[in-house]
């Protein structure tokens, strides 16, 4: 058992760790928000991936070169989703809320099936599917660039809630929605732009994962799962709770994964998520 | 206040649904598919009742019920397996094993409020799940295989007419809904409607939240692990994927909710209605492998959520409030 | 059990089913085929299917230039031309569904044998209701071992179990030893965690005993649908094995081969049971990345130069439905071809008469357009004449190069490193 090994666990674990955040920092920002999750969040990892295989199946374009454009995709989808379905629930019970976001899950998940069939389809050999080499260090270069993406996505989101205008419209929303719109804030515009940068966010996970992963009609639901987990770990609302726990869940499912047992890594994740939720309700970082 | 002859006219109309529903088999008796899909009609139904009792009436939802199916499918599996016991015993022993399951599960869950409580469940079934696929001794991936033995009620097989199952789930769903109905008039249904609507009231008012959640949960379970072990001498083989996986939790989620949760009727109309859609999508688009059922499923749950967040059961009961409220 | 017998019901049903009867029997054979056609296999069991009606047009049609049994008449000779009619249905992998389904296609549909299911699990409870019916059912896809080990007489299976496909990894490595100086001492096993991965890693483990000279020193089950493989591949690089026999589906092949790559992991073999690392999907994904891995395979396209029809059927399979066949289409064509030629020896659709003669099969090996020795039944309703190939991915194609004097390549190895 070398330090070597030791470190290049950690190193991998970490960077698949920035992945997972990518994609539970959407889910967490719409919570914090409007204190709904988005029960059909994987749905839109793999509307993206199908994007990005698409764009690449079509136009053989890359996946780096695509990603703005999936994004600001999945930026409009995340809109429409609002305006459509979203809205329409938020004056009913949490339940209500609850229902329609699962069922938009199935729906979408059955859609794809249905238009793209159940085949694997990856994107082969993009710009992003190589390797660093750093020393003796091996570190993938999809999740070098979820790295950099999550920690620029953390901080653009930081800029954008803490120091703008727009951003203390959101925090307003979604603290008190009577009380902000009494203060001329457009609270409907407000959590419609939540989905959209939620979903804009899990858009540039999925361009980023679909160098490296296959799509199929059932991606999401693994993936969304372990972000469901960083959220609740990470705390609810919490956009650096997210990032935070998203790497610890990638470091400990490779750690558990080599030590303990492949077959059974998320386990030690799931355990620690409901630890951590029941010592603290609240996660590491939520402001419940 | 329901007009005396509306009752007698709602009992005659229950009265001839039970009997064409004790009937029906003869007319079945060389349909198998439609046999099969009243059965599986029942059995949802009782699942959703089971659901029901946590989510629509506690207000909790949980989609990770299949770990209880899956409990009571693989204890009353194992027991007989390795130690011969009769399956209407181990329906009892299914039943307390998952209502126990559920009572450990709700313990700490509990503590954790809506969003929180929900991806809870989830966690729980999967890890669950998971370590039954690892789990030799239940049998891993590979399943477990229920002897043939010789057929009649006291083993709970039939091999050369499944008529009897029908019964049995039919009797079965009878006995839950007579309960569940129940339950809704008795006063702990009515303290976990207040639990559900209010928890901080129905706290002050001296309620403890906690021990009625882990009775519903406990009640809950158990009748879903029960359903579980009809299933098990139904298929007669059982595997993580087929009684532990997410997607059927989901699915015994997905009946209540559509049909009305919190209601008596919901999980039966969630039945009658999900069930027949699925079946007859399979077989008619079979060969496309696109899924249709699964399309018409979410769409109408995001219907329901936005229109109808009563269920289908909210539809007959807005029209009767609609006419009872004819002012005059 | 006593049994009442309303009379006048049953003189009635006997006239309709024997007219009914007549009426099928006199031009057609049903079908019933078990697959799993929505869900996550939904693509494959549709190859399958596929396969299968390839055979059913070519048994019914009149195609003059195939070497293969049944083509240049219509229909099945010995029932006076009778055709076949292929009734399909989705059980979507559950067991339950599987075993509903069966029973809707022999009472309903009137199918008189079944064929199916690619599951093994839904293979397990479909054919036990064939059993307790008394119809026959065969199996040209479902591996479990424990399917031939009921003591069931209705139940034939044309492809060899799970367990005799890991026996040709080893068989294969000893033949390599005997050629080269670098002996292979070591091995890994990787597998997902259904059934299928299941049963193979512990096939691989029962045979330690037998095949001593090697030694198994990891054995890595991984949850299907795992979002990353890191650990998995670090446990394989720590345990420094020879060689890995790796069992996997579509998805997750492409992903430990691009981790592979990633951490530039290069045994001297990555063997792999099941067409995931050797399918289209897998080379189109990987691109050069591909080559070298090692399938063992039901069938080749290179098994055309020793067998004409080999050539004519995968053509015929690629016009029709865009794809390349591969092992599992093709035990299924076989499949069905055993059946037909079952009921034709029967000269009846009577499933007591067709059980009988599938027990009594002996088909030629050049009547198959599989690399067998023949179809032969044992006792326990298992054709023991089955071979296994390997197949090697080289310059993006997929090339038989096992058994060796057979192969239409050289086998490359070790694997290049750096690969």
């Amino acid at each position: 058992m070398s330090e070597h090994l030791l470190v290049q666990l950690f190193l991998s674990g970490i960077g698949m760790g920035f992945i997972f955040a990518l994609i539970a920092i959407g889910l967490t920002l719409i919570y914090g928000v409007m204190n709904v999750v988005n029960f059909a969040h994987g749905e839109f990892l793999m509307l993206s991936m199908y994007a990005s295989y698409l764009a690449f199946a079509t136009w053989g374009a890359d996946p780096v070169v695509t990603l703005p454009f999936v994004a600001a995709m999945m930026f409009i989808f995340g809109l429409l989703v609002y305006y459509v379905l979203v809205r329409r629930v938020m004056r009913g019970s949490m339940n209500a809320q609850i229902f329609a976001t699962f069922g938009l899950m199935v729906f979408l998940q059955a859609a794809a099936q249905f238009i793209m069939g159940a085949d694997y389809f990856a994107v082969r050999s993009g710009v992003l599917s190589g390797v660093l080499e750093v020393g003796s260090f091996t570190l993938p270069a999809p999740q070098l660039a979820a790295v950099v993406g999550a920690s620029t996505a953390t901080g653009a989101l930081y800029w954008l809630v803490f120091r703008t205008g727009t951003g203390r419209s959101l925090r307003a929303a979604s603290q008190d929605r009577q009380a902000a719109s009494t203060l001329g804030i457009d609270v409907d515009r407000m959590y419609a732009l939540a989905w959209g940068i939620g979903a804009a966010c899990v858009g540039v996970a999925g361009s980023l994962l679909s160098n490296f992963y296959p799509v199929f009609p059932r991606v999401g639901a693994m993936f969304v799962l372990i972000a469901y987990v960083a959220v609740a770990l990470g705390g609810f609302g919490s956009i650096h709770g997210a990032l935070v726990a998203g790497v610890i869940i990638g470091l400990l499912q490779v750690l558990a994964g080599f030590f303990i047992s492949s077959q059974l890594k998320f386990v030690p994740v799931y355990l620690l998520y409901l630890i951590v939720v029941l010592v603290r309700p609240r996660g590491l970082f939520g402001r419940l | 206040m329901v007009p005396p002859e509306k009752t007698l006219l709602k009992l005659l109309a229950l009265a001839g649904l039970v009997g064409v529903l004790l009937v029906l088999p003869m007319a079945l008796s060389d349909r198998p598919f439609e046999l099969r899909m009243m059965v599986v009609i029942f059995l949802y139904a009782m699942l959703g009742h089971g659901w029901n009792i946590l989510g629509g009436y506690a207000g909790q939802i949980s989609v990770g019920h299949g770990l209880f199916f899956g409990l009571g499918a693989y204890t009353s599996t194992v027991l007989s397996l390795k130690l011969g016991l009769n399956p209407w015993l181990g329906m009892a022993a299914g039943g307390a094993v998952a209502a126990a399951a559920g009572v450990l599960v709700g313990i700490p869950c509990f503590r954790l409020k809506g969003h929180y409580f929900v991806i809870a469940t989830l966690v729980v079934a999967e890890s669950v799940f998971q370590l039954f696929t690892a789990w030799d001794w239940v049998g891993g991936a590979m399943g477990l295989q229920l002897p043939v033995k010789e057929e009649g009620l006291l083993n709970l097989q039939f091999h050369r007419n499944k008529v009897p199952y029908y019964y049995i789930a039919l009797g079965m769903l009878a006995a839950v809904t007579a309960f569940v109905w129940w339950l809704e008039q008795s006063r702990f249904g009515y303290i976990l409607r207040a639990l559900r609507d209010d928890e901080e009231a129905a706290r002050s008012l001296g309620y403890s939240p906690v021990t009625h959640k882990l009775l519903a949960m406990a009640l809950s379970a158990g009748i879903v692990g029960t359903g579980g072990v009809f299933f098990a001498q139904y298929v007669l083989f059982i595997d993580p994927f087929s009684v532990l996986a997410l997607s059927f939790s989901v699915v015994i989620a997905l009946i209540p909710i559509l049909g009305g949760a919190g209601t008596v009727a919901g999980p039966i109309l969630g039945a009658i209605v999900l069930v027949p859609i699925s079946e007859y999508s399979r077989v008619l688009f079979s060969g496309t492998g696109r899924n249709v059922d699964l399309l018409i499923y979410g769409f109408l749950i995001m219907l329901i959520s936005v229109y109808r967040p009563d269920g289908l059961a909210g539809l007959f009961r807005a029209k009767r409030e609609r006419r009872e409220y004819v002012p005059g | 059990m006593q049994t009442r017998i309303p009379v006048v019901r049953c003189i009635v049903s006997f006239c309709l089913a024997f007219w009914l009867g007549l009426a099928h029997s006199a031009d057609e054979v049903r079908i019933g085929a078990l697959y799993p056609l929505s869900g996550q296999v939904a693509k494959s069991g549709e190859d399958t299917v596929n396969a299968i009606r390839l055979a059913v047009d070519i048994i019914n049609n009149k195609h003059p230039d195939l070497a293969v049994p049944f083509a240049a008449t219509e229909g099945l000779p010995a029932l006076g031309n009778a055709k076949i009619v292929l009734i399909v249905a989705d059980h979507q992998g559950s067991p339950e569904t599987g075993a509903a389904e069966a029973e809707r296609l022999v009472v309903q549909q009137k199918a008189v044998a079944l064929i199916g299911a690619f599951h093994s699990s839904v293979a397990a409870t479909s054919s036990q209701v064939a059993e307790r019916m008394g119809v026959p059912y065969i199996s040209g896809e479902s591996e479990a071992t424990t399917l031939t080990e009921r003591g069931f007489k209705w139940f034939f299976r044309t492809t060899p179990s799970s367990r005799t496909q890991a026996r040709d990894f080893f068989t294969f490595l000893r033949e390599l030893n005997k050629r080269s100086k670098d002996q292979v001492r070591t091995l890994a096993v990787v597998h997902e965690n259904t059934l299928w991965g299941q049963e193979f890693a512990k096939s691989v483990e029962g045979y330690m005993p037998e095949f001593s000279d090697f030694k198994l020193v990891a054995d890595i089950g991984y949850q299907q649908g795992t979002a990353d493989v890191t650990s998995e591949v670090q446990r394989l690089i720590a345990a420094k094995p020879d060689v890995v026999f790796h069992a996997s589906y579509d998805a997750e092949a492409i992903l430990f081969a691009r981790t592979y790559k990633q951490y530039k992991f290069s045994p001297r073999g990555v063997m792999a049971i099941g067409a995931a690392f050797g399918s289209s999907a897998f080379r189109e994904a990987l691109g050069p990345d591909a080559n070298f891995y090692l399938v063992r395979e039901h069938w080749s396209r290179d098994l055309a130069s020793k067998n004409r029809a080999v050539a004519q059927v995968a053509k015929l399979y690629r016009d029709r439905y865009g794809k390349d066949m591969d092992g599992t289409p093709a035990r299924a064509f076989a499949a069905m071809m055993t059946l037909a030629d079952a009921i034709n020896r029967a000269g009846s659709a009577d499933p007591k008469k067709v059980r009988d003669a599938l027990a009594a099969t002996n088909l030629a090996p050049d009547k198959l357009i599989m690399p067998w020795t023949g179809i032969r039944f044992d006792q326990t309703g298992q054709n023991d004449l089955t071979r296994g190939i390997f197949v090697q991915t080289l310059e993006g194609a997929p090339r038989m190069v096992w058994p060796f004097d057979q192969a239409a390549a050289k086998l490359v190895w070790p694997r290049p490193a750096g690969r």
